[in-house]
């Protein structure tokens, strides 16, 4: 990181006032700016005051649940979240996968690993290049970071845009689940593959025209997904 | 067609129906056995003697009536006749004898003057002749009985019965008394004989109708009897199968309903032990996952803080009161140590309950295993037997917690080098980790696997959490695989994990219990 990008700024959303006060020391030692709340609504209401690049959200929450704080966010936003789990309980890591959390980290969570996480996911909407691909109606711009469908923008999530990004850089080769957790979200070698499957669950429902039937990013059985050229 | 094809099924059900009524269990067949020989003595004795009795007066009565016509033509033509008649007398004789109402033959012997026999016949019967005439008969009919206070006649007459080609006969003989000719006759018994016979054949079909009968009557006591027993049977089957609420419905009063009423209050008491039990196994588990639980808020906290200490700690020339510095170096890495207690603590919680779910992906099998070593810095101390290209589709996070577990435990109790070989097996893949070290006790290989078990009192604390090669077990079983433990004869342990290449079955079925399970839940919340 350079000298002079910008602090990224952070909101973390945490009921347990130690794990907020331990949580925000750590995360300011990384190097964050960190604004706190100690409830969902607070949280939502900070959001619209602060317009952080990213947020920590824990899903246990008093009030309205850290699920619904990401529903609630994604009807307007496409700012990265990353949820905080208290359980490793499959159904919670999915429920959160659904409601549009871009990554998670079980607790208990060492400082560290959320650090490589935030910075992972915010590198997610860097530039690369500068040309542009289409695909049928689907064009990507990646010089602008846009992508448009029969000339509308689509509001991506940076992690969205990254794996669209990723795949349609190798277009018709297809990558496998463990391939593309290295590629977006950076993680080692234990990535958790439903992250991808739940992201290209929302991506498709963007980008296809049938969602359900998707014509452009395929299911390679036994390996992954791939990108497909139109016809 | 379809009726055929239903006939046919109907009459394989009817078929089957009987089969198992007739199932030869040995109290049916006792009391099967038992009827019918009740049955068959009781008829056979009737019949024997109602035809013993039977025939005896048929036949007298016909003997009787004969012998008396016989006798009286005896006397009254016979006697009529000269002492020395001639061929053509006796004949005609004969033939009057043996017009009478009984239609016997009658063969008159007499000698005539010359002193020669001659014989008369009446006829008939294929010609009746002395030869038919058995010899004793003869005899005791010649005989000359001596006169005494008891028998004033010097001849008697005596009477036989034979059977000639399968017909019987009555044939009797006597003299004359005071001089004239011997008297034979011959009466067949055939008609009689007929008549035994039908007799004889009605009462061997009533015997046989008697046995029958009490066949069917042995079954339908045995029924009565067996069904309630094969209720019982079932319902003792199905408890032991773990349905606990198995129950009989009692009916009556007698021995029977008694038993099923025990039945019943043996199954609800065990049905009631049962729930006891898995309460408190339930509640202790409870207690284990939530007390896991909320350790884990505060360990997240300490944990966040001791990382700012580890990097004030790693801080040049640090910040940190060098005395100290052993106090928080001895904080952060007991910290570590909670987080990976309370971890497989969560862990072993999560298989106990059974909420455990497998995230299932492709992966190479040895690229699993090198990057498992890799990040935890075991290159140097691990040596891998592993050809690239051996996929498989399983849980990657849960083999490299086994893999950790599995060359963990074999880097601290057996020293390195550590081999681990993978080797293909059918639709398996095969891991075994080899140690070099002194080999496991055989009184603790049984025990390898069991949660926080320790070797000895003695043995100095290991580092570990006690759970670990629990817990690689647990993982290896999700995946409908098995861990094995044994001593190379090479010296060394050696853990062999066994894994499908492909869990997608038995992630199904998990998946498809667990659905189940909740869908049972909530129904027996709503009720």
């Amino acid at each position: 990181m350079g000298q002079n990008e910008p602090v990224p700024s952070l909101l973390l959303i945490e009921d347990d006032d130690a794990i907020r006060t331990a949580l925000e020391l750590s995360l300011t030692r990384q190097g964050h700016r960190v604004a706190t709340a100690a409830s969902g609504e607070d949280g939502l209401k900070l959001l619209r005051e602060q317009r952080p690049d990213l947020i920590v959200l824990d899903v246990m929450l008093p009030g309205i649940d850290g699920f619904e704080v990401c529903r609630r966010i994604r009807r307007t936003d496409q700012l990265p979240i990353i949820l905080l789990t208290a359980r490793s309980d499959d159904i919670d890591v999915v429920v959160g996968l659904e409601s549009g959390a871009d990554d998670y980290v079980v607790k208990p969570v060492q400082g560290r690993v959320l650090d490589a996480r935030i910075r992972a996911v915010l590198r997610r909407g860097e530039r690369e290049s500068n040309d542009a691909a289409s695909f049928g109606s689907l064009v990507i711009d990646r010089a602008a970071m846009t992508v448009t469908k029969n000339g509308e923008d689509l509001q991506l999530t940076p992690t969205e845009l990254r794996l669209l990004l990723e795949l349609s850089r190798r277009p018709g080769q297809a990558l496998s689940r463990q391939q593309l957790l290295r590629l977006v979200w950076e993680h080692d070698y234990l990535g958790d593959s439903r992250l991808v499957d739940a992201c290209v669950q929302r991506l498709r429902a963007k980008v296809e025209d049938v969602p359900s039937s998707p014509t452009l990013i395929r299911t390679v059985r036994g390996v992954g997904y791939r990108l497909d050229p139109p016809q | 067609m379809t009726d055929e094809q239903g006939g046919i099924r109907g009459w394989a059900a009817v078929r089957k129906g009987m089969l198992s009524g007739l199932r030869w269990t040995s109290l049916r067949l006792r009391l099967v056995v038992v009827f019918g020989l009740v049955a068959l003595t009781a008829a056979v004795s009737a019949s024997a003697i109602a035809y013993w009795l039977n025939r005896e007066a048929v036949l007298t009565r016909t003997q009787d009536a004969v012998l008396r016509d016989f006798e009286q033509e005896m006397q009254n033509r016979a006697g009529a006749l000269p002492e020395h008649p001639g061929r053509d007398e006796l004949q005609h004789t004969a033939g009057q004898m043996a017009a009478g109402g009984q239609q016997f033959t009658v063969l008159l012997v007499a000698q005539d003057r010359d002193g020669r026999t001659v014989y008369g016949s009446s006829g008939g019967l294929n010609g009746f002749s002395i030869e038919d005439v058995p010899a004793s008969l003869r005899a005791a009919v010649n005989k000359k009985q001596p006169l005494t206070a008891g028998n004033r006649s010097p001849y008697h007459l005596y009477w036989q019965r034979t059977v000639d080609d399968g017909t019987p006969y009555l044939v009797a003989g006597t003299r004359v008394i005071g001089g004239g000719p011997t008297g034979y006759m011959l009466k067949s018994l055939e008609p009689e004989a007929k008549d035994l016979n039908s007799l004889a054949w009605s009462l061997g079909i009533a015997t046989g109708l008697a046995l029958i009968g009490s066949a069917l009557l042995a079954q339908a006591a045995a029924t009565t009897v067996l069904k309630p027993v094969h209720r019982l049977g079932v319902a003792a089957r199905r408890l032991g199968e773990g349905k606990l609420d198995t129950r009989l419905r009692v009916s009556g009063t007698d021995e029977l309903a008694d038993l099923s009423r025990t039945f019943n209050n043996a199954a609800a008491a065990l049905e009631k032990r049962v729930a006891d039990m898995a309460a408190r196994d339930e509640a202790s588990r409870r207690f284990v996952a939530d007390m896991s639980h909320e350790l884990r808020t505060p360990l997240t906290a300490i944990t966040a803080v001791t990382e700012v200490l580890e990097e004030e700690l790693e801080f040049e020339g640090g910040g940190i009161d060098p005395m100290i510095e052993p106090a928080v170096r001895l904080v952060v890495s007991e910290t570590r140590r909670l987080n990976d207690l309370v971890e497989n603590l969560m862990e072993v919680t999560r298989f106990d309950a059974g909420t455990a779910r497998l995230v299932l992906d492709d992966v190479d099998v040895a690229d699993q295993i090198t990057a498992c070593i890799d990040a935890r810095a075991w290159l140097d101390a691990v040596d891998l037997d592993a050809e690239r290209g051996i996929h498989a589709r399983l849980d990657p996070r849960r083999l490299d917690v086994i893999l950790a577990n599995l060359i963990g435990n074999a880097l601290k109790h057996g020293g390195s080098p550590v081999r681990v070989s993978v080797r293909e097996d059918d639709d398996a893949v095969v891991i075994a980790v080899r140690d070099h070290g002194p080999g496991i006790p055989e009184d603790v290989l049984p025990h390898v696997f069991d949660r926080f078990y320790k070797a000895s009192a003695s043995r100095p604390r290991s580092e570990g959490s006690g759970l670990g090669l629990s817990i690689a077990l647990e993982n290896a079983h999700i995946h409908g695989g098995e861990i094995t433990a044994a001593n190379s004869p090479e010296g060394g342990a050696v853990f062999t994990l066994r894994l499908p290449k492909d869990a997608s079955e038995v992630a199904r079925r998990d998946a498809e219990e667990a659905a189940e399970q909740a869908g049972g839940a909530a129904k027996g919340k709503g009720a």
